[in-house]
Protein backbone atom coordinates (compact mmCIF):
# COMPACT_ATOMS: atom_id res chain seq x y z
CA UNK A 1 0.00 0.00 0.00
CA UNK A 2 2.73 2.42 1.02
CA UNK A 3 6.21 2.13 -0.34
CA UNK A 4 9.02 4.44 0.66
CA UNK A 5 12.15 4.03 -1.41
CA UNK A 6 15.55 5.55 -0.79
CA UNK A 7 14.13 8.52 1.01
CA UNK A 8 16.60 11.30 1.82
CA UNK A 9 15.65 14.40 3.75
CA UNK A 10 18.10 17.20 4.43
CA UNK A 11 17.55 20.02 6.88
CA UNK A 12 20.02 22.51 5.49
CA UNK A 13 23.18 20.36 5.36
CA UNK A 14 22.18 17.85 8.01
CA UNK A 15 20.79 14.53 6.99
CA UNK A 16 17.55 13.88 8.89
CA UNK A 17 16.48 10.80 6.97
CA UNK A 18 19.22 8.77 5.40
CA UNK A 19 18.26 6.39 2.62
CA UNK A 20 15.17 4.93 4.24
CA UNK A 21 13.14 2.30 2.41
CA UNK A 22 10.11 0.74 4.00
CA UNK A 23 6.90 -0.88 3.02
CA UNK A 24 3.46 -1.15 4.57
CA UNK A 25 0.91 -3.47 3.03
CA UNK A 26 -2.86 -3.40 3.26
CA UNK A 27 -4.30 -4.09 6.71
CA UNK A 28 -0.98 -4.18 8.52
CA UNK A 29 -0.05 -2.49 11.77
CA UNK A 30 3.57 -1.44 11.43
CA UNK A 31 5.69 0.37 13.99
CA UNK A 32 8.75 2.56 13.53
CA UNK A 33 10.80 2.53 16.70
CA UNK A 34 13.52 5.01 17.47
CA UNK A 35 14.85 7.37 20.08
CA UNK A 36 14.64 11.14 20.03
CA UNK A 37 15.89 12.75 16.82
CA UNK A 38 15.99 9.43 15.00
CA UNK A 39 13.87 10.95 12.24
CA UNK A 40 10.53 9.38 13.07
CA UNK A 41 8.52 12.58 12.95
CA UNK A 42 10.27 13.73 9.79
CA UNK A 43 9.39 10.40 8.20
CA UNK A 44 5.74 10.84 9.18
CA UNK A 45 5.72 14.41 7.92
CA UNK A 46 7.21 13.29 4.63
CA UNK A 47 4.64 10.58 4.08
CA UNK A 48 1.76 12.86 5.06
CA UNK A 49 3.12 15.71 2.96
CA UNK A 50 3.34 18.14 5.85
CA UNK A 51 7.03 18.52 5.17
CA UNK A 52 6.28 20.16 1.83
CA UNK A 53 4.33 22.80 3.68
CA UNK A 54 7.06 23.27 6.27
CA UNK A 55 9.56 23.47 3.44
CA UNK A 56 7.61 26.22 1.73
CA UNK A 57 7.20 28.21 4.94
CA UNK A 58 10.86 27.93 5.84
CA UNK A 59 11.78 29.03 2.37
CA UNK A 60 9.61 32.13 2.57
CA UNK A 61 10.91 32.96 6.00
CA UNK A 62 14.45 32.50 4.78
CA UNK A 63 14.99 29.75 7.32
CA UNK A 64 16.31 26.24 6.92
CA UNK A 65 16.39 24.79 3.46
CA UNK A 66 14.71 21.41 3.39
CA UNK A 67 15.56 19.01 0.59
CA UNK A 68 13.46 15.91 -0.04
CA UNK A 69 14.63 13.15 -2.36
CA UNK A 70 13.55 9.65 -3.13
CA UNK A 71 10.22 8.03 -3.82
CA UNK A 72 7.06 7.66 -1.80
CA UNK A 73 4.48 5.49 -3.49
CA UNK A 74 0.94 5.12 -2.28
CA UNK A 75 -1.19 2.48 -3.96
CA UNK A 76 1.23 2.41 -6.85
CA UNK A 77 1.29 6.16 -7.45
CA UNK A 78 4.16 8.51 -6.79
CA UNK A 79 3.03 11.10 -4.24
CA UNK A 80 6.20 12.79 -3.05
CA UNK A 81 5.29 16.13 -4.59
CA UNK A 82 1.57 15.97 -3.81
CA UNK A 83 -0.04 18.53 -1.53
CA UNK A 84 -0.98 17.28 1.95
CA UNK A 85 -4.66 18.12 1.40
CA UNK A 86 -4.72 15.93 -1.69
CA UNK A 87 -3.13 13.08 0.24
CA UNK A 88 -5.81 13.31 2.92
CA UNK A 89 -8.46 13.00 0.21
CA UNK A 90 -6.73 9.83 -0.97
CA UNK A 91 -6.80 8.43 2.55
CA UNK A 92 -3.42 9.24 4.10
CA UNK A 93 -4.19 10.84 7.44
CA UNK A 94 -1.64 11.93 10.03
CA UNK A 95 -2.29 12.07 13.75
CA UNK A 96 0.49 14.37 14.93
CA UNK A 97 2.52 13.96 18.08
CA UNK A 98 1.59 15.71 21.33
CA UNK A 99 -2.09 15.37 20.53
CA UNK A 100 -2.96 18.64 18.83
CA UNK A 101 -6.68 19.41 19.28
CA UNK A 102 -8.75 22.57 18.97
CA UNK A 103 -8.48 23.56 22.60
CA UNK A 104 -11.33 26.03 22.75
CA UNK A 105 -13.91 23.83 21.03
CA UNK A 106 -15.67 20.93 22.69
CA UNK A 107 -15.11 17.30 21.78
CA UNK A 108 -18.08 17.04 19.46
CA UNK A 109 -17.13 20.21 17.62
CA UNK A 110 -13.59 18.91 17.24
CA UNK A 111 -14.87 15.78 15.58
CA UNK A 112 -17.26 17.72 13.37
CA UNK A 113 -14.50 20.02 12.12
CA UNK A 114 -12.45 16.95 11.28
CA UNK A 115 -15.27 15.57 9.16
CA UNK A 116 -15.18 18.64 6.96
CA UNK A 117 -14.76 16.63 3.75
CA UNK A 118 -17.88 14.55 4.26
CA UNK A 119 -21.64 14.94 4.30
CA UNK A 120 -23.61 15.44 7.47
CA UNK A 121 -24.79 11.83 7.56
CA UNK A 122 -21.31 10.48 7.07
CA UNK A 123 -20.05 12.74 9.85
CA UNK A 124 -22.71 11.43 12.20
CA UNK A 125 -21.77 7.84 11.39
CA UNK A 126 -18.11 8.68 11.80
CA UNK A 127 -18.69 10.19 15.23
CA UNK A 128 -20.56 7.07 16.31
CA UNK A 129 -17.65 4.95 15.11
CA UNK A 130 -15.17 7.07 17.05
CA UNK A 131 -17.32 6.81 20.17
CA UNK A 132 -17.47 3.04 19.72
CA UNK A 133 -13.68 2.85 19.72
CA UNK A 134 -13.18 5.45 22.47
CA UNK A 135 -16.22 5.17 24.76
CA UNK A 136 -14.69 7.76 27.12
CA UNK A 137 -15.21 10.47 24.55
CA UNK A 138 -18.98 9.92 24.46
CA UNK A 139 -19.22 10.86 28.10
CA UNK A 140 -17.03 13.95 27.55
CA UNK A 141 -18.54 15.09 24.29
CA UNK A 142 -19.59 18.53 25.57
CA UNK A 143 -16.33 19.29 27.37
CA UNK A 144 -13.81 21.76 25.98
CA UNK A 145 -10.87 19.89 24.48
CA UNK A 146 -8.37 22.05 26.35
CA UNK A 147 -9.75 20.76 29.64
CA UNK A 148 -9.31 17.08 28.80
CA UNK A 149 -6.49 15.05 30.29
CA UNK A 150 -3.52 14.09 28.16
CA UNK A 151 -4.84 10.62 27.49
CA UNK A 152 -8.28 11.90 26.59
CA UNK A 153 -6.76 14.49 24.29
CA UNK A 154 -4.74 11.77 22.60
CA UNK A 155 -7.90 9.75 22.08
CA UNK A 156 -9.60 12.81 20.67
CA UNK A 157 -6.66 13.42 18.34
CA UNK A 158 -6.92 9.84 17.13
CA UNK A 159 -10.68 10.35 16.73
CA UNK A 160 -10.06 13.49 14.70
CA UNK A 161 -7.76 11.51 12.42
CA UNK A 162 -10.37 8.78 12.07
CA UNK A 163 -13.02 11.32 11.07
CA UNK A 164 -11.09 11.98 7.87
CA UNK A 165 -11.77 8.34 6.93
CA UNK A 166 -8.18 7.20 6.56
CA UNK A 167 -7.12 4.16 4.66
CA UNK A 168 -3.56 4.68 5.82
CA UNK A 169 -3.42 6.10 9.33
CA UNK A 170 -0.12 7.60 10.45
CA UNK A 171 0.19 7.94 14.21
CA UNK A 172 3.15 9.91 15.48
CA UNK A 173 4.01 8.85 19.03
CA UNK A 174 0.44 8.29 20.19
CA UNK A 175 1.58 6.94 23.53
CA UNK A 176 3.86 9.84 24.38
CA UNK A 177 3.41 11.13 27.92
CA UNK A 178 0.68 8.73 28.99
CA UNK A 179 0.65 6.50 32.04
CA UNK A 180 1.42 2.80 31.47
CA UNK A 181 -2.20 1.91 32.16
CA UNK A 182 -3.49 4.37 29.57
CA UNK A 183 -0.79 3.30 27.14
CA UNK A 184 -2.08 -0.26 27.25
CA UNK A 185 -5.64 0.94 26.83
CA UNK A 186 -4.79 3.15 23.88
CA UNK A 187 -2.68 0.42 22.28
CA UNK A 188 -5.70 -1.86 22.42
CA UNK A 189 -7.76 0.85 20.71
CA UNK A 190 -5.15 1.19 18.00
CA UNK A 191 -5.30 -2.53 17.43
CA UNK A 192 -9.07 -2.21 17.18
CA UNK A 193 -8.72 0.56 14.59
CA UNK A 194 -6.43 -1.65 12.58
CA UNK A 195 -8.82 -4.56 12.86
CA UNK A 196 -11.48 -2.43 11.21
CA UNK A 197 -9.36 -2.46 8.07
CA UNK A 198 -7.36 0.73 8.48
CA UNK A 199 -3.69 0.24 7.69
CA UNK A 200 -1.70 1.87 10.45
CA UNK A 201 1.87 3.11 10.73
CA UNK A 202 2.85 4.01 14.31
CA UNK A 203 6.03 5.60 15.58
CA UNK A 204 7.11 5.11 19.14
CA UNK A 205 10.06 5.66 21.42
CA UNK A 206 9.39 2.86 23.83
CA UNK A 207 8.57 -0.46 22.31
CA UNK A 208 7.08 -2.18 25.33
CA UNK A 209 3.49 -0.90 25.22
CA UNK A 210 3.01 -1.37 21.49
CA UNK A 211 5.00 -4.54 21.01
CA UNK A 212 2.00 -6.78 21.70
CA UNK A 213 -0.17 -5.19 19.01
CA UNK A 214 2.11 -4.72 16.01
CA UNK A 215 2.59 -7.02 13.06
CA UNK A 216 5.95 -5.74 11.94
CA UNK A 217 8.43 -3.13 13.01
CA UNK A 218 11.35 -1.04 11.85
CA UNK A 219 14.06 0.40 14.05
CA UNK A 220 15.46 3.82 13.18
CA UNK A 221 18.68 5.34 14.41
CA UNK A 222 20.04 8.73 13.34
CA UNK A 223 17.86 8.77 10.27
CA UNK A 224 18.77 5.27 9.17
CA UNK A 225 16.79 2.05 9.33
CA UNK A 226 19.00 -0.33 11.27
CA UNK A 227 16.71 -3.29 11.74
CA UNK A 228 13.41 -4.59 10.50
CA UNK A 229 11.38 -7.67 11.14
CA UNK A 230 8.15 -9.04 12.46
CA UNK A 231 7.20 -8.92 16.10
CA UNK A 232 8.98 -12.10 17.12
CA UNK A 233 12.17 -11.13 15.36
CA UNK A 234 12.12 -7.74 17.07
CA UNK A 235 11.50 -9.29 20.45
CA UNK A 236 14.38 -11.70 19.96
CA UNK A 237 16.90 -9.17 18.75
CA UNK A 238 19.25 -8.44 21.67
CA UNK A 239 19.98 -4.88 20.64
CA UNK A 240 16.33 -3.96 20.30
CA UNK A 241 15.71 -5.61 23.61
CA UNK A 242 18.28 -3.57 25.45
CA UNK A 243 17.57 -0.29 23.68
CA UNK A 244 13.79 -0.21 23.38
CA UNK A 245 12.40 -2.79 25.73
CA UNK A 246 14.57 -1.91 28.67
CA UNK A 247 15.32 -5.52 29.45
CA UNK B 1 16.05 18.93 -15.03
CA UNK B 2 18.82 16.45 -14.42
CA UNK B 3 18.36 12.76 -15.11
CA UNK B 4 16.84 10.92 -12.16
CA UNK B 5 19.88 8.79 -11.37
CA UNK B 6 22.16 11.77 -10.71
CA UNK B 7 20.86 13.47 -7.61
CA UNK B 8 21.99 17.01 -7.10
CA UNK B 9 21.01 19.28 -4.28
CA UNK B 10 21.86 22.78 -3.27
CA UNK B 11 24.18 22.95 -0.32
CA UNK B 12 24.38 26.04 1.82
CA UNK B 13 27.28 27.07 4.01
CA UNK B 14 27.58 29.97 6.40
CA UNK B 15 30.79 31.91 6.26
CA UNK B 16 32.66 31.04 9.41
CA UNK B 17 33.71 34.57 10.16
CA UNK B 18 30.71 35.44 12.31
CA UNK B 19 31.48 32.67 14.74
CA UNK B 20 35.05 33.84 14.99
CA UNK B 21 34.28 37.49 15.50
CA UNK B 22 31.23 37.39 17.71
CA UNK B 23 33.09 38.11 20.93
CA UNK B 24 36.80 38.04 20.20
CA UNK B 25 38.06 40.33 17.51
CA UNK B 26 40.96 38.55 15.97
CA UNK B 27 40.77 39.23 12.30
CA UNK B 28 43.97 38.94 10.41
CA UNK B 29 43.42 39.00 6.69
CA UNK B 30 42.48 42.27 5.00
CA UNK B 31 39.77 40.38 3.14
CA UNK B 32 38.16 39.48 6.44
CA UNK B 33 38.41 43.04 7.70
CA UNK B 34 36.72 44.36 4.58
CA UNK B 35 34.10 41.62 4.79
CA UNK B 36 33.20 42.63 8.34
CA UNK B 37 33.49 46.39 8.01
CA UNK B 38 32.05 47.02 4.55
CA UNK B 39 28.35 46.60 5.40
CA UNK B 40 28.78 48.84 8.45
CA UNK B 41 31.05 51.55 7.18
CA UNK B 42 29.78 51.96 3.62
CA UNK B 43 26.22 53.07 4.47
CA UNK B 44 27.51 55.44 7.16
CA UNK B 45 30.00 57.08 4.82
CA UNK B 46 27.42 57.22 2.05
CA UNK B 47 24.86 58.91 4.29
CA UNK B 48 27.39 61.42 5.57
CA UNK B 49 28.66 62.38 2.12
CA UNK B 50 25.31 62.35 0.39
CA UNK B 51 24.07 65.83 1.48
CA UNK B 52 26.94 67.50 -0.40
CA UNK B 53 25.62 66.19 -3.69
CA UNK B 54 21.96 66.85 -3.11
CA UNK B 55 19.79 69.83 -3.88
CA UNK B 56 17.94 71.50 -1.05
CA UNK B 57 14.77 69.60 -1.87
CA UNK B 58 16.53 66.24 -1.85
CA UNK B 59 18.25 67.12 1.40
CA UNK B 60 14.81 67.69 2.82
CA UNK B 61 13.76 64.23 1.64
CA UNK B 62 16.83 62.75 3.29
CA UNK B 63 16.06 64.49 6.57
CA UNK B 64 12.48 63.32 6.43
CA UNK B 65 13.68 59.78 5.76
CA UNK B 66 15.91 60.00 8.84
CA UNK B 67 12.98 61.23 10.92
CA UNK B 68 10.77 58.36 9.76
CA UNK B 69 13.77 56.10 10.31
CA UNK B 70 13.98 57.24 13.93
CA UNK B 71 10.29 56.45 14.38
CA UNK B 72 10.77 53.05 12.77
CA UNK B 73 13.72 52.32 15.06
CA UNK B 74 11.65 53.27 18.08
CA UNK B 75 8.84 51.00 16.83
CA UNK B 76 11.31 48.18 16.35
CA UNK B 77 12.66 48.55 19.88
CA UNK B 78 9.15 48.22 21.30
CA UNK B 79 8.46 45.26 19.02
CA UNK B 80 11.65 43.67 20.33
CA UNK B 81 10.19 43.48 23.81
CA UNK B 82 6.79 42.32 22.68
CA UNK B 83 4.99 45.67 22.67
CA UNK B 84 3.26 45.98 19.32
CA UNK B 85 2.68 49.69 19.01
CA UNK B 86 0.44 51.51 16.57
CA UNK B 87 1.08 54.81 18.32
CA UNK B 88 4.41 56.08 17.10
CA UNK B 89 2.52 59.28 16.28
CA UNK B 90 1.80 59.67 20.00
CA UNK B 91 5.51 59.73 20.84
CA UNK B 92 6.22 61.87 17.84
CA UNK B 93 3.45 64.33 18.64
CA UNK B 94 4.30 64.60 22.32
CA UNK B 95 7.90 65.35 21.46
CA UNK B 96 6.86 67.92 18.87
CA UNK B 97 4.51 69.70 21.26
CA UNK B 98 7.03 69.61 24.10
CA UNK B 99 9.51 71.36 21.82
CA UNK B 100 6.82 73.81 20.79
CA UNK B 101 6.00 74.62 24.41
CA UNK B 102 9.66 74.98 25.40
CA UNK B 103 10.07 77.56 22.70
CA UNK B 104 6.70 79.31 22.66
CA UNK B 105 6.11 79.65 26.39
CA UNK B 106 9.55 79.35 27.94
CA UNK B 107 11.66 80.88 25.15
CA UNK B 108 14.40 78.31 25.70
CA UNK B 109 17.21 78.13 23.19
CA UNK B 110 17.17 75.21 20.81
CA UNK B 111 20.20 73.53 22.37
CA UNK B 112 18.39 73.33 25.70
CA UNK B 113 14.91 72.84 24.30
CA UNK B 114 15.74 69.96 21.99
CA UNK B 115 17.26 67.62 24.59
CA UNK B 116 14.73 68.70 27.17
CA UNK B 117 11.83 67.96 24.79
CA UNK B 118 13.40 64.60 23.96
CA UNK B 119 13.68 63.48 27.56
CA UNK B 120 10.41 64.94 28.77
CA UNK B 121 8.62 63.45 25.73
CA UNK B 122 10.02 60.03 26.58
CA UNK B 123 9.05 60.48 30.23
CA UNK B 124 5.50 61.56 29.41
CA UNK B 125 5.02 58.64 27.02
CA UNK B 126 6.31 56.08 29.48
CA UNK B 127 4.13 57.53 32.27
CA UNK B 128 1.08 57.53 30.00
CA UNK B 129 1.62 53.96 28.87
CA UNK B 130 2.96 52.55 32.13
CA UNK B 131 -0.50 51.40 33.27
CA UNK B 132 -1.04 49.42 30.08
CA UNK B 133 2.28 47.59 29.72
CA UNK B 134 0.48 44.63 31.22
CA UNK B 135 -1.49 44.41 27.99
CA UNK B 136 -0.07 42.36 25.22
CA UNK B 137 -0.38 42.15 21.48
CA UNK B 138 -3.45 43.65 19.91
CA UNK B 139 -4.72 45.20 23.16
CA UNK B 140 -1.59 47.26 23.61
CA UNK B 141 -1.83 48.20 19.94
CA UNK B 142 -5.40 49.43 20.43
CA UNK B 143 -4.49 51.63 23.38
CA UNK B 144 -1.56 53.15 21.55
CA UNK B 145 -3.78 53.67 18.53
CA UNK B 146 -6.35 55.59 20.57
CA UNK B 147 -4.03 57.88 22.54
CA UNK B 148 -2.82 60.07 19.65
CA UNK B 149 -6.43 60.40 18.55
CA UNK B 150 -7.33 61.50 22.06
CA UNK B 151 -4.60 64.14 22.14
CA UNK B 152 -5.55 65.39 18.73
CA UNK B 153 -9.18 65.79 19.67
CA UNK B 154 -8.35 67.45 23.00
CA UNK B 155 -6.16 70.02 21.29
CA UNK B 156 -8.72 70.52 18.54
CA UNK B 157 -11.70 70.90 20.86
CA UNK B 158 -10.25 72.78 23.81
CA UNK B 159 -8.00 75.17 21.96
CA UNK B 160 -5.13 74.38 24.33
CA UNK B 161 -1.59 74.76 22.98
CA UNK B 162 -2.74 76.93 20.13
CA UNK B 163 -5.66 74.71 19.22
CA UNK B 164 -6.20 74.20 15.53
CA UNK B 165 -3.82 77.04 14.70
CA UNK B 166 -0.83 75.34 16.28
CA UNK B 167 2.19 77.06 17.77
CA UNK B 168 4.60 79.10 15.70
CA UNK B 169 7.99 78.84 17.30
CA UNK B 170 10.93 81.18 16.92
CA UNK B 171 13.95 79.09 17.73
CA UNK B 172 15.50 77.31 14.82
CA UNK B 173 18.68 75.70 13.68
CA UNK B 174 21.50 78.15 12.98
CA UNK B 175 21.72 76.94 9.41
CA UNK B 176 20.59 74.23 7.02
CA UNK B 177 23.71 72.07 7.35
CA UNK B 178 23.42 71.79 11.11
CA UNK B 179 19.87 70.53 10.78
CA UNK B 180 20.66 68.02 8.04
CA UNK B 181 23.68 66.62 9.81
CA UNK B 182 22.06 66.57 13.22
CA UNK B 183 19.23 64.49 11.76
CA UNK B 184 21.54 62.06 10.01
CA UNK B 185 24.00 61.69 12.86
CA UNK B 186 21.34 61.11 15.49
CA UNK B 187 19.68 58.61 13.14
CA UNK B 188 22.94 56.68 12.68
CA UNK B 189 23.79 56.93 16.36
CA UNK B 190 20.42 55.55 17.40
CA UNK B 191 20.66 52.79 14.80
CA UNK B 192 24.04 51.53 15.98
CA UNK B 193 23.25 52.23 19.62
CA UNK B 194 20.12 50.11 19.51
CA UNK B 195 21.90 47.31 17.71
CA UNK B 196 24.51 47.39 20.45
CA UNK B 197 21.85 47.55 23.15
CA UNK B 198 19.87 44.59 21.89
CA UNK B 199 23.01 42.46 21.77
CA UNK B 200 23.86 43.31 25.37
CA UNK B 201 22.54 41.45 28.39
CA UNK B 202 19.94 44.16 28.84
CA UNK B 203 18.65 43.62 25.31
CA UNK B 204 18.64 39.90 25.88
CA UNK B 205 16.12 40.37 28.68
CA UNK B 206 13.96 42.53 26.41
CA UNK B 207 13.96 39.87 23.70
CA UNK B 208 13.21 37.21 26.28
CA UNK B 209 10.17 39.21 27.40
CA UNK B 210 8.87 39.08 23.86
CA UNK B 211 9.38 35.34 23.62
CA UNK B 212 8.05 34.27 27.00
CA UNK B 213 7.27 36.88 29.62
CA UNK B 214 6.35 34.38 32.30
CA UNK B 215 9.68 32.62 32.04
CA UNK B 216 11.42 35.98 32.49
CA UNK B 217 9.20 36.78 35.45
CA UNK B 218 10.05 33.49 37.07
CA UNK B 219 13.73 34.33 36.65
CA UNK B 220 13.11 37.13 39.15
CA UNK B 221 13.14 40.03 36.69
CA UNK B 222 10.57 42.79 36.94
CA UNK B 223 9.30 42.78 33.37
CA UNK B 224 7.01 45.76 33.84
CA UNK B 225 9.90 47.95 34.91
CA UNK B 226 11.87 46.74 31.90
CA UNK B 227 8.98 47.46 29.57
CA UNK B 228 8.59 50.98 30.97
CA UNK B 229 12.32 51.54 30.49
CA UNK B 230 12.03 50.36 26.90
CA UNK B 231 9.06 52.68 26.47
CA UNK B 232 11.14 55.57 27.78
CA UNK B 233 13.96 54.87 25.33
CA UNK B 234 11.61 54.36 22.40
CA UNK B 235 9.54 57.38 23.43
CA UNK B 236 12.64 59.56 23.68
CA UNK B 237 13.82 58.53 20.25
CA UNK B 238 10.47 59.31 18.65
CA UNK B 239 10.12 62.52 20.70
CA UNK B 240 13.46 63.67 19.38
CA UNK B 241 12.15 63.14 15.88
CA UNK B 242 9.09 65.25 16.70
CA UNK B 243 11.06 68.00 18.42
CA UNK B 244 13.54 68.03 15.58
CA UNK B 245 10.84 68.64 13.01
CA UNK B 246 9.22 71.33 15.18
CA UNK B 247 12.46 73.28 15.26
CA UNK B 248 13.05 72.68 11.60
CA UNK B 249 9.66 73.90 10.43
CA UNK B 250 9.34 76.46 13.25
CA UNK B 251 5.78 75.29 13.68
CA UNK B 252 3.87 72.59 15.47
CA UNK B 253 0.21 71.75 14.82
CA UNK B 254 -2.06 68.89 15.78
CA UNK B 255 -1.30 67.14 12.50
CA UNK B 256 1.74 65.66 14.26
CA UNK B 257 -0.66 63.17 15.82
CA UNK B 258 -1.74 62.03 12.34
CA UNK B 259 -1.89 58.43 11.17
CA UNK B 260 1.07 58.82 8.82
CA UNK B 261 3.56 58.89 11.63
CA UNK B 262 2.19 55.64 13.01
CA UNK B 263 1.87 53.75 9.75
CA UNK B 264 4.96 54.88 7.85
CA UNK B 265 7.45 53.60 10.46
CA UNK B 266 5.54 50.36 10.76
CA UNK B 267 5.58 49.89 7.01
CA UNK B 268 9.28 50.74 6.90
CA UNK B 269 10.08 48.15 9.55
CA UNK B 270 7.95 45.52 7.83
CA UNK B 271 9.62 46.22 4.50
CA UNK B 272 13.16 46.15 5.86
CA UNK B 273 12.71 43.26 8.28
CA UNK B 274 11.57 43.79 11.84
CA UNK B 275 13.79 42.90 14.79
CA UNK B 276 17.05 43.92 13.18
CA UNK B 277 16.90 47.75 13.49
CA UNK B 278 19.00 47.99 10.35
CA UNK B 279 15.96 46.65 8.54
CA UNK B 280 13.77 49.43 9.89
CA UNK B 281 16.40 52.01 8.94
CA UNK B 282 16.80 50.58 5.45
CA UNK B 283 13.04 50.39 5.01
CA UNK B 284 12.56 54.06 5.80
CA UNK B 285 15.45 54.99 3.52
CA UNK B 286 13.59 53.19 0.74
CA UNK B 287 10.01 54.12 1.52
CA UNK B 288 10.30 57.88 2.05
CA UNK B 289 12.25 58.63 -1.14
CA UNK B 290 9.94 56.25 -2.98
CA UNK B 291 6.88 58.10 -1.78
CA UNK B 292 8.49 61.37 -2.90
CA UNK B 293 9.41 59.93 -6.28
CA UNK B 294 5.84 58.80 -6.77
CA UNK B 295 4.55 62.31 -6.14
CA UNK B 296 4.46 62.87 -9.88
CA UNK B 297 1.80 60.21 -10.22
CA UNK B 298 -0.71 62.41 -8.47
CA UNK B 299 -3.77 60.56 -7.21
CA UNK B 300 -2.30 57.15 -7.99
CA UNK B 301 0.61 57.81 -5.65
CA UNK B 302 -0.85 56.16 -2.58
CA UNK B 303 -2.21 53.27 -4.63
CA UNK B 304 1.14 52.46 -6.21
CA UNK B 305 2.80 52.96 -2.84
CA UNK B 306 0.48 50.39 -1.27
CA UNK B 307 1.14 48.05 -4.16
CA UNK B 308 4.90 48.22 -3.70
CA UNK B 309 4.46 47.54 0.00
CA UNK B 310 2.15 44.58 -0.48
CA UNK B 311 4.25 42.96 -3.18
CA UNK B 312 7.43 43.28 -1.17
CA UNK B 313 5.85 41.90 1.97
CA UNK B 314 4.33 38.94 0.15
CA UNK B 315 7.42 38.18 -1.88
CA UNK B 316 9.95 38.80 0.88
CA UNK B 317 8.25 38.33 4.25
CA UNK B 318 11.54 38.16 6.11
CA UNK B 319 12.34 41.72 5.03
CA UNK B 320 14.85 43.18 2.64
CA UNK B 321 17.59 43.54 5.22
CA UNK B 322 17.28 40.00 6.56
CA UNK B 323 17.38 38.70 3.00
CA UNK B 324 20.49 40.67 2.11
CA UNK B 325 22.19 39.76 5.37
CA UNK B 326 21.50 36.07 4.80
CA UNK B 327 22.78 36.16 1.26
CA UNK B 328 25.86 38.06 2.33
CA UNK B 329 26.79 35.41 4.88
CA UNK B 330 26.08 32.31 2.83
CA UNK B 331 27.78 30.32 0.14
CA UNK B 332 25.65 28.08 -1.98
CA UNK B 333 26.83 25.29 -4.18
CA UNK B 334 25.41 22.31 -6.01
CA UNK B 335 26.60 19.00 -4.69
CA UNK B 336 25.93 15.48 -5.79
CA UNK B 337 24.15 13.21 -3.34
CA UNK B 338 25.86 9.87 -2.97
Amino acid sequence: MLQVRNLLVFFENALAINDVSLEVSQGELVAVLGSNSAGKTTLMNTVSGLLLDIQKKEQRRGGERITIMGRVEYEGREIIQQKPSLRVKQGIVLCQERHPVFRDSDVLENLRIAGYLYTRREVKEGIEKVFAIFPVLRRLRKRRAGLLSGGEQQMLAAGIALMARPRLLLMDEPLLGLSPLLQAELAASIKEICRQGITTLVTEQFARPIMPIIDRGYVMENGRLVFSGNREELMDNPEVKSAYLGV
Amino acid sequence: MQPPDVKIRRKRLDRGIKARTDSVFVIAAPGDIIYVLAPRVLPVVALLILPFFLSEYHQEVLVHASVVGLLALSWDLLACCGLFSLGQSLFFGVGAYMAGMMDYYLHLSIWIGLPLATLSGGAICSILLAPVVRLKGVYFAMVTLMLPLLFRKIIEASGLLGGTLGLSTRGSFPNEWVAVYLGIIVFLGVLFGLRKLIDSDYGLVLKAIRDDDRAVMSAGINIYARKVQALFVAGSIASFAGAFLTYRYEFVGFSVFAWDYAILPLAAAALGGPGTFAGAALGSMILVPLSEALRAMGGLRIASYCLVLMVSIIALPEGIFSFLERKYHQFESLVEVK
